[in-house]
């Protein structure tokens, strides 16, 4: 069998990636056919709590007509000493064909496709990557601008912690948009900076010359951990705000991977703004995920893309 | 049993010596060195003969860093299996750890030790005790009475003394008990849960981290209470290019501190972690490119006085576990001379025997560590002969290594402790208890 999985968008080449956000642009036009994933036993395997990622797969899952078996949080043998391996053995012994994981620690799903014989699909390890996040911030990008492609596009925060930045930086990469990355330099090392990814501290200095902002989740664990001061500290330089929304283009758009603290990466002016793309990401999130399931399982459609519209931007 | 070691270079830097020689053990001793001896030479007792054409002779290889897990984990290591891959390693002494279960912190564990090493009767075994009891960090062990048992150095290896008054009084308290101090240097803030170096890996992975800088102020306030307290330090696997550089720099100021290095740092930078697999997984962690470089000058420059494994084997079972669940460390003994070759091919082969017998012999202040007359009848024999790493034939119980199948420029041929021959090209032999 063949063993494709997605644990982190940097497995897919350039032209595969493209594949499949153009499978994910034709899911969101029209319903796929649900019988996509027949008789296929999906298994989501999430060790963190969830509900917009847990909810937009089981939505994608039952959309292609999969057999979706649930495991809660905590109901795993992983806890009882049962190892990785032995969980992959018993899941494949019973027919599971997929199994989409989330877990708290950086590499787990890596473990679990070295032994498991079917498919893996990551919904998020650690601090390490959430390839479907990506993909589908990735299409609002694609949807909105028609290409990816010189894009210029800044995450804003804690990119260090962030599997979300991490997943982003590498989908960003290799589409050829350039990447700023800005926040405070405890949550976002000057050595992140390589090549077409740049590191920079001001945000103000920042928005007039974007395409597009993802705000990124701040953790109050920070504040515990002493990598942030209050807040309101946060709040004075990154926090997206009426005055800060002035400083963008008027094509630029604002995203954030949710679930966002209001007050902390933005204030309420930022759900009034023409621009506040959250709404299509989520949407998004469900034909990201139909096309993933559909790749792991039956490969990418051999079709021409379809053709790139002329860029709206000078 | 007498022994006679025929044909070799003898390279014994104890009395500079480097030239063709054979060597007598009798009664356990080295009895005679000379151009050319017969077996049958002085024919008392029954001479056995080991061909040494084309090898190097030298007085036998000390370890001072390995963690033989015994007592309490013998699922890893016994000391039976660990004394075995020391002799298949071609070391003839090890020095062990304390950070066993228990800790090696009272007299009675220390003799139980030495009890379980005689047991063995394969390399030597010099106990080291914990600084603290329990290796808690907070009260002190009692040094003299370890002594009086047999310990032959300090150390909460595994952990740093993270009080620093704790050590100096520590250190103050020890200073006229014989036996080195020796540092693990990881400040546990700056470490916190980190699983690997801060680095351009760690960033890409996501993976906690920590700094060098970690080791680094460790490193500092530790020689500082060395030069201050005047007890010996010794500081255990060093990784940074700033360690080396600061341990330069308490030198040029006159304290008494020495210094090793294990196979893994010189070799290995933090690239080496690949798919979030653990062999990579060691504290100190791999560091950068430019560390390596530099822990290799400091070799050359004799800033590093010892060459050490940290054997520290684990299950396989426990090393395929996720990052953060696995525990850190390498099964070192098999693979350390190829792999100390490999990573320094230029160093004068005196230099090389040195780092190895000599030199730790003196810091623990043990015997060995020399072939004059009348000393121990301890010699490994090796070769420049290409050999490729096999962690399925580890003595070993960890078969835990990132060198598995790495092809190396010397190897260990024979392995001789008292007089017996414990190992010879691969082979070992079960060894009568005295």
């Amino acid at each position: 069998m063949q063993r494709r999985n997605l644990l982190d968008l940097d497995e897919l080449e350039a032209g595969e990636l493209r594949g499949l956000l153009d499978q994910a642009q034709r899911f969101g036009a029209s319903p796929p056919r649900r019988d996509l994933l027949r008789d296929i036993i999906v298994v989501n395997l999430f060790f963190e709590p969830s509900t917009r990622t847990y909810t937009s797969f089981a939505i994608a899952e039952h959309l292609v007509g999969a057999d979706v078996i649930a495991l809660p949080p905590g109901s795993s043998s992983l806890g009882k000493g049962e190892t990785i391996a032995d969980t992959a053995l018993t899941l494949a012994a019973m027919n599971v064909r997929v199994i989409v994981t989330r877990h708290p620690e950086s590499g787990f799903p890596y473990r679990l496709a070295e032994s498991f014989e079917g498919h893996v699909i990551n919904a998020g390890d650690g601090c390490h990557a959430h390839p479907t996040q990506a993909l589908l911030d990735l299409l609002t990008l694609r949807t909105e601008f028609g290409r990816v492609e010189g894009l210029r596009v800044a995450l804003v925060g804690d990119i260090l912690h962030s599997r979300v930045a991490r997943s982003n930086i590498l989908g960003l990469q290799a589409l050829g948009a350039e990447v700023l990355l800005v926040g405070p330099p405890t949550l976002l090392p000057a050595s992140m900076e390589r090549g077409r990814v740049k590191v920079l501290r001001s945000l103000d200095d920042v928005l007039p010359h974007v395409d597009a902002v993802m705000l990124l989740r701040i953790q109050r664990e920070r504040i515990a951990a002493a990598v942030l001061p209050e807040l309101d500290d946060y709040a004075r330089n990154y926090r997206m705000d009426a005055r800060r929304l002035e400083l963008l283009a008027p094509h630029a758009i604002v995203m954030h991977p949710g679930p966002y603290n209001r007050g902390v990466e933005l204030t309420e002016e930022v759900f009034d703004f023409r621009g506040w793309r959250y709404a299509q990401q989520v949407a998004h999130g469900v034909s990201a995920r139909m096309a993933v399931l559909d790749y792991v399982v039956n490969g990418l459609p051999v079709s021409p893309a379809p053709p790139r519209p002329e860029s709206i931007l000078v | 049993m007498n022994l006679l070691i025929r044909g070799g270079r003898v390279v014994d830097p104890s009395q500079s010596l480097d030239a063709k020689r054979d060597v007598r053990i009798e009664n356990g001793l080295i009895a005679q060195i000379s151009e050319h001896l017969e077996p049958d030479d002085w024919g008392f007792g029954e001479t056995g003969v080991v061909d040494a054409e084309n090898a190097i002779v030298a007085p036998g290889f000390i370890d001072m860093h390995v963690h033989l897990r015994e007592p309490g984990q013998t699922h890893k290591e016994t000391i039976a299996t660990g004394t075995a891959a020391a002799v298949a390693g071609g070391f003839t002494s090890v020095a062990c750890m304390p950070n066993t279960k228990p800790p090696l912190d009272t007299p009675a564990l220390i003799t139980e030790v030495l009890r379980l090493a005689g047991e063995a009767a394969l390399a030597r075994v010099y106990p080291i005790a914990a600084i603290t009891k329990d290796r808690a960090g907070r009260e002190l062990a009692p040094f003299w009475r370890l002594h009086d048992a047999g310990a032959v150095a300090f150390s909460d290896d595994g952990s740093t003394v993270a009080d620093a008054r704790v050590l100096r009084q520590a250190a103050l308290y020890a200073r006229d008990v014989p036996g080195v101090f020796i540092e693990h240097c990881e400040d546990p803030a700056l470490k916190g849960d980190a699983v690997m170096n801060e680095g351009d890996a760690s960033l890409r992975f996501g993976a906690s981290a920590a700094p060098g800088l970690a080791e680094d102020v460790i490193v500092a306030r530790d020689l500082l209470i060395c030069g201050e307290t005047g007890k010996p330090f010794h500081l255990a696997h060093l990784s940074t290019a700033t360690s080396v550089d600061l341990v330069r720099f308490a030198r040029s100021r006159g304290t008494a501190c020495t210094c090793e290095v294990t196979p893994h740092h010189l070799l290995l930078d933090d690239h080496r972690f690949t798919d979030f697999r653990a062999d990579a997984k060691v504290n100190p962690p791999l560091r950068g490119q430019r560390d390596c470089e530099a822990l290799r000058a400091a070799v050359r420059d004799g800033t590093i006085d010892v060459l050490a494994t940290d054997h520290a084997p684990h299950t396989r079972e426990e090393k395929a576990g996720l990052l953060a669940d696995a525990p850190p460390g390498f099964s070192g003994l098999e693979v350390a001379l190829g792999a100390y070759a490999l990573a320094l091919p230029d160093l004068p082969l005196e230099r090389f025997v040195a780092l190895l017998s000599a030199n730790p012999a003196r810091i623990l202040g043990i015997p060995g560590g020399t072939l004059r007359v009348g000393s121990l009848g301890d010699v490994t024999v090796f070769a420049e002969e290409r050999w490729t790493a096999d962690v399925s034939r580890f003595q070993s119980l960890g078969k835990n290594t990132p060198f598995d199948g790495w092809t190396f420029p010397r190897r260990p041929i024979a392995t001789v402790v008292a007089g017996n021959l414990l190992m010879y090209r691969g082979r070992l032999a079960a060894r009568t208890p005295v």
